[in-house]
Parts: C-alpha cells; sequence; structure tokens
C-alpha cells in the first residue's frame, strides 16, 4: 500500500517555488478570430486554479493548447521552469497534464479498462491497468468495475472512467473541463471534495474551467477569468464575489438575478421565486385547464433492448413553461427524440389537445404541431450541407411550394424575414448551413420552429454551448411564447437554467419523472436527492 | 438420382470437403483482413480488386523466378499496393470508400485482363503437405491437411489477426477507431491512420489469397479467378457479425456452397448451371439476411472521419 | 463594394483552383496510361489516335458515341437518384441486365402498333431493373444487408439468371437458335425499334435525347421540387427528415426502385435501340456489357450532379467506341478499360482536395466551440 501511496504521488514536492505551469504570451488565431491574445497563466502546485468565462471567450482553446490538441501561433509554455512544446496529447501526458473530458472521450463499445488505456504508449497490459484501476479507485473513493462496458454506466460513472483515465497517468497537472454538466449537486460536492485531495495531499496543480461562477467559487483558490480570448482579470477566490466575477466575465454589470441562468447560480435562482418565469405580461398556465401536451405512462427501448424512457407521464399546459431537471443521460434525450418522431413507444401514449399522435409514423409530431429545438442541432435540427433558406422550411417544404414545385422567390423572402427577425448572422439566405457559427444555427433553429406557430414547443438543452448574450435572447424568445400562449416543455440538465425559466420543476430519473412542485415550492436539497434517484 | 440424394452424395463426399476447404481458405484469408478493415470503420470493397491485384503479381513473381516464396511474396504487394491507394484516397484525401473501392476493383479488372493478354504467365501449384496422422481422419482429413503447402499459411494468419486486434495497444485503437473515432481522437489516437493501416493489413492477407489462388487451389491466372469471391469475404464479416469467429464459420458456410455448386453436379444433373452458378451468392445473401439485423456493427462503420466533423 | 470584387476575385480563384486540379490529374491519369502502353510495347500516340478517331471524327463515329452515352446517362441517372438519397447502390449492371431482359420478354409477346410496344418494352424494362433494386432495398430496409455489399452480389445473381432465361425457349431463348453454339433471343422487329436521327451522316439514336432531356427534368426535379428537396434531405440527415415525416423505409425504398428502373430502361433501351455494339436488336450472353458499371462512374465522376453526368458519359462513351479502333494499333483493345479507370481514380482527386480544403478554411474561419 505503501509503496503504491508513493507512486501514486510522484511529484517533487520541492518545487513549491517554481509554478507547475508557466504560459507566457499564448496567441491563438482561427483565420480572423483571436481565440487566445497572448494568454499568460500561471498554475502553482498545491493550488485549485480555476479559468472562468463564457463560452467562446477562448478557454477551451487554452486548454487544449495545453494538452497538445491545439498548437499556439505565438508565446511558451513552461512546465516545471523549463519551455516545451506541446505536439500532441501524448506529448502533454508525458509532461504530466492530463485532461478529464466534458464529453466524447469514452468508446461506449469498449470495457472500463479499455478505455482507460486508451491513447497511451507502449504495450498492452490488461492486468496491469486493471490492477491499476483498482488502485486508483482505492486511493480516491472512486471505485469501478474495470470490466464493465462503459455504454451500460450510468453518467456519474462515466464521469468516474473519465477521471481515473486521467489519473492513472499520475498527472502532475490535472484539467478538469466542465466537469459538473452531468452530475447532480450532491456529485459535485463529492467531485470538488476529491479535488482537494488530489490538490492538498499531492502537491499537484488543479484547474476547474468553467462558466459556472457557483462553482468557482466554491471550489477554487484562485480564479483566472477570460473574455474575448484575453485574462482580464485574476484574483484570489476568496477575495472575490460573484458580482464581481460576472462583472469581469461578461464586461459590463449585469444583474445577476436576470441572467443568473447563464452564471450558473443555483442559489441565486433558488433563493427568490418571486419573479420567476413569471414577468408581469406573462399568463402562467392554468393547471386546471386540459394539458396542451400529454404523455402518460411512455415506454420505449433502444433496438439493443436499453430502457430509454420507462412509465413516463407528464402535461403541459398552454401557456407554462414545464422544466425538466435531471442529470444528463436519465432519458432526457429520448423525451426530446420521442417528441420529434425519432422514437417509436412500445406503451404508453402522447396525445396533444387531447388528440393522439402516433409515435410509429415519421413526422406525425411536427404536423401535430410540436415544434422542437432539439438536444444535438446537428443531428435532427438542421441539415449542415443545405442553404439557410431551406434550413428554414426544412420541416414543410411544402410551405414554399406550388403543386411540388418550390417557389424561389417565396423562399428566399420568407427566409428573409425570418433572418432579419431574429437577427439571424450570415451572408444571405443562400448561405450553406455549416457556414453559421452555432449560436446562429440555433437562432435558425427556433425561428424556423417558431415560423410554424407551434401548440408546443420543446426546448432540449436549448442553450448549450451558447454565449451569455445568446443564452439570455434564447431564454427570453422561450418566455415570450409561452406569454402568447404555447406550452413549454424545456428539458435541461443545467438546474440553473430550469429554476430561472420553468413555471413547474419536474425532475427525471431513469426515463421517468420521479417528482413534481410548483416553481415557488421548490426545495433545491429535495430537488437534488429527486435528480440523485432518492425517494422523497 | 434425385436431388435430395443427390446432395446427400455431394454433403457425404470428401472432395466436397477438400473443394470447401480450397474455398474456404480463400475466403478466410480476404476476410480476415477485412475484418479489421471493418472493425477499423471500413466496409473495404476493393478486396475483391486486391485479391485480383494479388493472384497476378504472385503469378508474374513465379513465372519471373520460379519461386513459390518469391511468389507469394510479390502477391502480398499486390494486394498492398491496392490497399494503398483505397487507403490514402479514402482515409487521407476523404474520398468516398465505396466509390475508391468500386474504381480500384473496375480498374484492377481491367488492368489484370489487359496485362494477362500481354505478359505469358506460367504457373502451377505448389508442392502438397500432407500432416502425417490427421490427414487420415475420415471427411475432413484431407480437406484440412492436406494441401499444397502456402495454404497452411492460414494457420498462421488467422491467429495474428486475433492477436493483433484483442491482445496489442494497435487493435484498441483499431476498435476505438470503428466505434467512435471523435473520442479516438481526443484520446490522443490517429484515427485515420489506423483505419489506414488496417486496410494495408486488409491488402496483407487478401495478398495471401491472391497467391494462394495461384498457388494452391487454381495453379495459373485468369481474370476471372476472383469473380466475386471478394465480395463474399466481406458478407462473411457482416454474417460473422462482426466477430472473427462468427467471420470465419461464414467463410465455411460460404464456402460449403461454393464447393457443392461444383461438386453437386457429379452426383445429381438436374439443376441449371446457371442456377448452380448463382447458388452460393443466393447463400450469401440469404445468410446475410438472416443475420445482418440481429448482430451490432462496429458504430462507425463506413462513416469518414474528419476532424471537427461531425 | 470592395466586397463584392474580392469576393469575386476569390470565386475566380476558385474556378482556376479548380480546372488547374483538374487537368492535373487527367494529365497525370493519361500519362500513366501512356506508360503501361509504351511498356508492354505499343505506341501510346497511335492508340490516342484511334480513340480518337473511333469516336469522333471517324464517319459516322460520334453518332455511335451517342448511342453509347444514352444508356450509360441513364443509368447514372438512377445511380444520382439513390445517391442523393444516401444509398450506395452499385448494382447497375445487374438491374440493367434484368431491366433488359423484362423487356426482351415482353417485346415478342405483345402485338400492337410499334410505338404502343416501344413504351410497353421500356416500361417493362423499368420494372426489371426495379425489382431488382428493390430487392436489395428490401434487404436494407427491412433485413438490416447493407445495400452496398446486396447490390453487388446481386449483379452476379442477375448475370446468372438472365444466362438461365436465355437458354430456355419458354422465355428468351429463339427457337430457331436452340442447340446453337450462342444462345440468343430473337430480332427485335423493325417496327419495334426506336428511331434514328440523321444527322451529317451520323446516326444520333433517339435514346441519346430521351436520357438528355430525363437529365434535365431530373436536374429540375432535384433543385427545384420538394421531392428533390426531401431526397437530399433524406440524404443529408436522415433523422432530420424523419423529423419532417420522410419515412426512411418508405423514400428510401423509392429512391432505390426508382433508381433501379433507370438501369432497366437503359437495358430496355440497348435492346431496342440496337446502339454501339449494342448486339444487333438481340438479347445474347453478356449483353449488359459493362454499361451498367460504366454509367455508375459516369454519375461519380460527375459527382452525382445530372448536367455534368451528360458530359462525363459522352467521355466515357467515346473511350468505348473508340476503344474498337484500339485493335488496329496492334495494342490489346482492353487498355482502354485501364485508361478508364485510371480516369476515374484521377477524378476522385480534385473533389476530395478541394473539400478538405474548405474544410481546412472553414475551421481556421470559425472559432471552436467552447
Amino acid at each position: 500500500m505503501n509503496a503504491d501511496h508513493s507512486e501514486l504521488t510522484g511529484v517533487g514536492a520541492d518545487a513549491a517555488s517554481t509554478p507547475a505551469v508557466e504560459l507566457r504570451g499564448v496567441t491563438k488565431r482561427f483565420g480572423a478570430v483571436t481565440a487566445c491574445d497572448s494568454v499568460d497563466l500561471v498554475l502553482q502546485r498545491g493550488k485549485i486554479h480555476g479559468i472562468l468565462g463564457e463560452n467562446g471567450a477562448g478557454k477551451s482553446t487554452l486548454m487544449k493548447i495545453l494538452i497538445g490538441l491545439v498548437l499556439p501561433d505565438e508565446g511558451s509554455i513552461h512546465v516545471d521552469g523549463q519551455a516545451h512544446q506541446i505536439h500532441d496529447p501524448l506529448a502533454a501526458s508525458k509532461l504530466g497534464i492530463g485532461m478529464v473530458h466534458q464529453h466524447f472521450s469514452l468508446v461506449d463499445a469498449l470495457t472500463v479498462w479499455e478505455n482507460v488505456a486508451l491513447g497511451e504508449a507502449g504495450r498492452l497490459d490488461p492486468q496491469a491497468v486493471q490492477h491499476r484501476i483498482g488502485e486508483i479507485g482505492e486511493h480516491y473513493g472512486l471505485t469501478i468495475d474495470p470490466m464493465a462496458r462503459v455504454g451500460d454506466l450510468t453518467a456519474g460513472l462515466r464521469q468516474r472512467v473519465e477521471i481515473i483515465k486521467c489519473l492513472r497517468r499520475d498527472p502532475s497537472i490535472v484539467i478538469f473541463d466542465e466537469p459538473t454538466s452531468v452530475l447532480t449537486p450532491e456529485e459535485s460536492m463529492t467531485l470538488f471534495a476529491s479535488f482537494r485531495d488530489v490538490v492538498a495531499a499531492e502537491g499537484r496543480a488543479v484547474v476547474l474551467v468553467s462558466h459556472k461562477l457557483d462553482e468557482v467559487i466554491a471550489a477554487t483558490d484562485e480564479v483566472t477569468i477570460m473574455r474575448q480570448g484575453k485574462v482580464v482579470d485574476e484574483m484570489i477566490t476568496a477575495d472575490a464575489d460573484a458580482p464581481t466575477l460576472a462583472r469581469a466575465m461578461v464586461g459590463r454589470d449585469v444583474s445577476l438575478r436576470g441572467e443568473r441562468a447563464a452564471f450558473g447560480l443555483v442559489n441565486a435562482a433558488a433563493a427568490d421565486p418571486a419573479d420567476v418565469g413569471t414577468s408581469d405580461d406573462s399568463t402562467p398556465g392554468d393547471p386546471s385547464s386540459p394539458a396542451v401536451l400529454s404523455i402518460r405512462e411512455a415506454s420505449a427501448r433502444s433496438p439493443q433492448g436499453i430502457t430509454l424512457l420507462d412509465g413516463l407521464s407528464l402535461d403541459v399546459h398552454a401557456g407554462e413553461i414545464l422544466g425538466i431537471a435531471g442529470v444528463e443521460g436519465n432519458g432526457q434525450r429520448p423525451l426530446g427524440d420521442l417528441l420529434s418522431s425519432l422514437v417509436t413507444l412500445s406503451s404508453g401514449e402522447v396525445r396533444v389537445s387531447g388528440e393522439i399522435v402516433s409515435t410509429k409514423t415519421p413526422g406525425a409530431m411536427a404536423s401535430a404541431g410540436i415544434g422542437v429545438i432539439p438536444e444535438d442541432r446537428h443531428d435532427s435540427g438542421v441539415v449542415l450541407d443545405m442553404t439557410v433558406a431551406e434550413n428554414l422550411v426544412l420541416i414543410d417544404p411544402a410551405r414554399a411550394a406550388n403543386r411540388g414545385v418550390l417557389d424561389r422567390t417565396r423562399l428566399v423572402e420568407s427566409a428573409e424575414q425570418l433572418i432579419a427577425e431574429f437577427d439571424i448572422q450570415c451572408a444571405g439566405p443562400d448561405a450553406p448551413m455549416w457556414s453559421l457559427s452555432g449560436g446562429n444555427q440555433q437562432r435558425v433553429v427556433l425561428a424556423r420552429e417558431l415560423s410554424y406557430e407551434p401548440k408546443v414547443l420543446v426546448g432540449a438543452q436549448p442553450t448549450r454551448g451558447l454565449d451569455v448574450g445568446a443564452i439570455e435572447y434564447m431564454t427570453s424568445r422561450l418566455r415570450d411564447a409561452a406569454s402568447d400562449g404555447v406550452a413549454v416543455l424545456l428539458i435541461s440538465s443545467e438546474l440553473e437554467e430550469v429554476l430561472d425559466l420553468a413555471d413547474r420543476v419536474a425532475v427525471m430519473f431513469r426515463g421517468r419523472i420521479v417528482g413534481e412542485m410548483a416553481r415557488d415550492a421548490v426545495d433545491v436539497e429535495q430537488l437534488s436527492l429527486l435528480m440523485g434517484g432518492a425517494a422523497v | 438420382m434425385d436431388l435430395v440424394s443427390g446432395l446427400f452424395e455431394a454433403i457425404t463426399a470428401s472432395s466436397t470437403y477438400v473443394n470447401a476447404a480450397l474455398f474456404a481458405g480463400l475466403l478466410i484469408f480476404a476476410a480476415s483482413g477485412e475484418w479489421i478493415a471493418e472493425r477499423s470503420g471500413t466496409i473495404n470493397i476493393s478486396v475483391e480488386a486486391m485479391l485480383l491485384a494479388g493472384a497476378f503479381t504472385s503469378a508474374a513473381g513465379y513465372t519471373a523466378t520460379d519461386s513459390f516464396p518469391v511468389g507469394i511474396i510479390c502477391g502480398v504487394l499486390g494486394g498492398m499496393v491496392v490497399a494503398g491507394v483505397q487507403a490514402e484516397m479514402s482515409h487521407r484525401l476523404t474520398a468516398d470508400q465505396f466509390v475508391v473501392g468500386l474504381t480500384l476493383n473496375i480498374l484492377i479488372l481491367g488492368l489484370a485482363g489487359f496485362l494477362a493478354r500481354v505478359v505469358d504467365l506460367t504457373t502451377k501449384t505448389a508442392p502438397r503437405w500432407t500432416i502425417p496422422g490427421l490427414s487420415r481422419i475420415p471427411l475432413f482429413g484431407d480437406a484440412l491437411f492436406g494441401h499444397p503447402w502456402p495454404f497452411f499459411l492460414l494457420f498462421l494468419v488467422v491467429p495474428l489477426a486475433w492477436w493483433l486486434v484483442f491482445r496489442t495497444r494497435w487493435g484498441l485503437e483499431v476498435r476505438a477507431s470503428g466505434e467512435d473515432p471523435q473520442a479516438g481522437d481526443v484520446s490522443g489516437i490517429d484515427v485515420n491512420k489506423r483505419r489506414r493501416q488496417a486496410i494495408y493489413f486488409a491488402g496483407f492477407t487478401a495478398g495471401l489469397g491472391g497467391a494462394f489462388l495461384i498457388f494452391v487451389q487454381v495453379g495459373r491466372f485468369d481474370e476471372g479467378v476472383v469473380s466475386g469471391r471478394g465480395f463474399i469475404a466481406i458478407a462473411a464479416v457482416i454474417f460473422g457479425g462482426w466477430t472473427l469467429r462468427g467471420t470465419i464459420a461464414g467463410c465455411f458456410v460460404f464456402a460449403l456452397a461454393l464447393a457443392l455448386r461444383l461438386q453437386l453436379p457429379n452426383y445429381y444433373e438436374g439443376v441449371p448451371t446457371e442456377l448452380l452458378q448463382a447458388f452460393p451468392f443466393l447463400v450469401t445473401i440469404f445468410g446475410m439476411a438472416l443475420f445482418a439485423h440481429r448482430v451490432r456493427a462496429p458504430a462507425a462503420l463506413a462513416r469518414p472521419f474528419v476532424r471537427g466533423l461531425k | 463594394m470592395s466586397d463584392a470584387v474580392s469576393q469575386g476575385v476569390k470565386r475566380q480563384q476558385r474556378q482556376v483552383e479548380w480546372v488547374g486540379l483538374y487537368a492535373a490529374s487527367v494529365a497525370v491519369a493519361l500519362v500513366a496510361s501512356a506508360l503501361l502502353i509504351q511498356t508492354t510495347g505499343g505506341s501510346s500516340l497511335a492508340v490516342f489516335d484511334a480513340l480518337i478517331e473511333g469516336s469522333l471524327t471517324g464517319t459516322g463515329r460520334w453518332g455511335l458515341t451517342l448511342g453509347a452515352a444514352a444508356p450509360m446517362l441513364l443509368v447514372a441517372l438512377g445511380t444520382i437518384i439513390s445517391a442523393r438519397a444516401g444509398l450506395v447502390n452499385i448494382g447497375q449492371e445487374g438491374q440493367l441486365a434484368i431491366g433488359a431482359a423484362f423487356a426482351v420478354y415482353i417485346s415478342f409477346r405483345i402485338d400492337g402498333p410499334g410505338p404502343f410496344n416501344l413504351v410497353v418494352l421500356m416500361v417493362f424494362g423499368a420494372i426489371g431493373g426495379a425489382l431488382w433494386a428493390g430487392a436489395a432495398g428490401a434487404l436494407r430496409f427491412w433485413r438490416g444487408v447493407p445495400e452496398v455489399l446486396s447490390t453487388l452480389l446481386l449483379v452476379t445473381v442477375a448475370t446468372q439468371l438472365t444466362a438461365y432465361a436465355l437458354g430456355r425457349e419458354w422465355l428468351l431463348l429463339a427457337p430457331d437458335s436452340v442447340g446453337a453454339r450462342n444462345n440468343v433471343s430473337e430480332q427485335l422487329a423493325e417496327d419495334n425499334r426506336l428511331p434514328n436521327l440523321s444527322v451529317l451522316g451520323n446516326q444520333i439514336p433517339f435514346a441519346a435525347f430521351l436520357a438528355v432531356v430525363l437529365a434535365l427534368g431530373l436536374a429540375f426535379a432535384l433543385a427545384r421540387t420538394t421531392w428533390g428537396f426531401r431526397l437530399r434531405m433524406l440524404g443529408k440527415s436522415p433523422k432530420a427528415a424523419q423529423r419532417a415525416g420522410i419515412s426512411q423505409t418508405r423514400f428510401g425504398m423509392r429512391a432505390m426502385l426508382l433508381s433501379g428502373a433507370f438501369a432497366g430502361l437503359a437495358g430496355a433501351v440497348m435492346f431496342a435501340g440496337g446502339g454501339f455494339q449494342f448486339s444487333n436488336f438481340k438479347f445474347v450472353p453478356g449483353f449488359s456489357g459493362n454499361i451498367g458499371w460504366t454509367g455508375l462512374l459516369v454519375a461519380l465522376v460527375a459527382r452525382e450532379k445530372a448536367i455534368p453526368a451528360i458530359l462525363v458519359a459522352f467521355v466515357f462513351a467515346s473511350l468505348r467506341t473508340g476503344s474498337s479502333f484500339v485493335g488496329s494499333t496492334g495494342v490489346e483493345a482492353r487498355v482502354t478499360d485501364v485508361v478508364e479507370g485510371l480516369l476515374v481514380l484521377a477524378l476522385l482527386i480534385p473533389p476530395a482536395v478541394m473539400f478538405l480544403r474548405d474544410r481546412r478554411r472553414a475551421r481556421l474561419a470559425t472559432t471552436e466551440r467552447t
């Protein structure tokens, strides 16, 4: 055990004075855009360093430079006082830099140990890898079965695998990239506690990349704030408060009440339910009126036999926003897919305004009046290889056609109108969809879905990957839709967002709704227990 | 004699199994490489061209040197040249893998047909080895243990393929590339490089398969020497659900169909030749129709990987 | 204003790049072919001369080339339809053979006025091709068999089936050729043949007009109708299509049937048009003569666009008609197959290079998501 321990803490303790990592004047340009503009950054051992910024502020690019996925145009990187060029992830891992990725780094079809071994060099030794997974698990309280198939694991366990994959290489610098989006608040707390262990006991440097003020304030010792590719401020976290950080992050005074969702402030959002989601001109749904969207006992399985939905029931009334809270991977995606006619139910039913909508017929949901802003817009929201104008009529091209022949003039005119109305930044109606930024693609989806005057609007993780401005826009549009009498279903793993927008909150766990409460009766603690699957 | 007893006679004749073993040998050479290529994410339809190129170059190599080993090495090189074109064009230049494969099939068929008319090839089968004892097992003995010696390279290639995929880091990375290239990329794997290498391996085994055709099965080159068996090898991989064991089982099933086509007329003449000719292909299609929807393909099969593009 | 100018400059620069790349690729393919001919003892210049004379400059040759181009173009149009729907139908050679066999079968069993018979036999050809492609479609959509493989395997089956039919009097075999060395069908009556138009000493077959009209029609349908819109959508994003009410099974199956119908029609046209080397209005063994494969390549080289396919079909048909003059140079005529293959391979490179370059530029122009 002792030997193991020293192996795990193989980081020099004497290096306290030299920073673990120092970036000097690091610049990276992508065409006309400067993603990182002469960034200086110092990471000390034994400290948790937060990097705070909006989406698009350059945090991720900076981290990708550090782990060798992106090469900087200028500037130098010093690790333990020595200058290094980091050409690829392997080089980074040799220098002791490891990253816990947010998404996309695990292969579902492989086992835990195979995933952990992926991307290393040298001979493959299954026994050694499995043994090491056991060791790390014991040491940090991250136990997991190395022979399990990753595809069968819950989101929380997958995160565990990501962390083990990183720690397995015994990094002296650990980067966590937005680690909490797939965790319950509870799990986040445990995770941050394990950061402490990793840092304090072993003299590692930890970087926490985040756009959530709460998280940074709770977990870090120092914080660097980035905006538009530049470092705009650095401070000791203990000396900072939320308004200061928010101002530095956005570059202007902000109302934390109005935009708290964008800053990830659960507590602030929970604290004052008085003005939540119900600005004066909106009419919250009348629960006694018949539901516009009604799902009863919906169950579905994947072709591989995995349960997607398990007896899910919910109602959404005209003019209200029902928020679905829950940890990612508990059936939110199938729920969105169900309402996009992409999932067929094995039992249960979906009704819109009382009429049953077939889940077997492609397009039935859309023609029943359900608009969807899908979780993955590239999947079913937009077609990248078609033009903006075409994408704006995607669901029903016949609207811009006479007897099956497309009317170019009408197509372009209605596109121009929507482009203006929704302020979509693009070269024109004929611009290919792939030439638009993510935020503008999302606006195209929003514009199209609203232009069909839906009865029900489903927003599945509608603000993911957007910057503060775009988030504000999206949330205000969702509110407007509700006040126009649309039944809005908001599916989001960002609890703040749900608390901020919803009139009612339902919690999803393992494919079903396990609890529901009115917005002004929300108790965050209870909510987080429900999200973790505790029976309340 | 009626069809049923004719079939029975054919199925119980040991010469059927000798033939089936020969066909299976060819299919297994082609399929074991194809299997790895598919595990990496490529449906490599140019395996047909690789077989034909390998057959031609091994015949040419033997004609020039009178040496079987040299002929075999030439066959491997021929297969790998085709693999090179397929790999570099589809996984470096990102041309569509099917388009490249199809073009190669047509090009190599034309080239082999042209060259076979221009060059005089003199070849023969290699000396026969019989494994003492084992080859005397009834019905299967000759089929498995008495063949021209290059046949026995099979017993090296199949374990090699298995070992590469399941016991080496390379194989792990190949599997990751075929399942989730994005995740592989983030983990630090050069996905397209692994896919190219997997195709090169397919070229290697198909090249051996080509040499097998010349030195074991047929003895001389002719442009129709492959005639669709590369496609049957691909079908065997699908039939086998992308497992090596299943793939080889598929090879044996389809090989038996190919052998029956040859043997049945010796016992029963009532089946028209054309239908007999089509029989193995019908069996192949039928076999896939039975199994294809029950098995899980590598998730990224036939999907090109370009970084930053889903 | 200056923006517009710089955009214009950029577009021009792009066009120059395209032309340059294509020219370079074709040159490489031709040089490689020449080298092959020289090293095997032939004269490459003589071969290229023969190709041009045989396809264009010889008496009546360009009319023949048009005749060969027509079925290739028809096959290519079918390929374009399936490709746009995201399906890899590469079994046109077999679909063409089955279509032709259907046309032959019906043509000797109907007895109406010539034009009526022609329409019937072409419809039957289309049905035959559609059935054959439909089999692969059904395997794909109901049994999960990749169509890329089933279409290929069905080519061999089609070849054997048509050979079988050709050996049976109750199917295709001509009564007077029973027992002859080669099985052939009867010859199509003159009334039932597709007409030719005489221009400048060339016979321009009706089929060429038909194919071009269909190409223009398809180009319009793809670009300007809701059908084309939905087809493209299905090919580019099956999930978005499903959400919009386009069933992958139903719509994809229809695309597959239509794709096969075009190949079958090509077979019927080869039979009733009797164009270049197409066996003189009879059905013979090996009738499809690689027109299916070549038509498929035409579609791929034309990058799945109907109008460019017209030109590409003509080029590939030229190789075909030219090859019959190559024999006189002492070089094995099959060399044209090699030239064709090398040409196709070379023509795959420019779009791929441009794609990669566009990607890189697009990636450079937008920041990655944070």
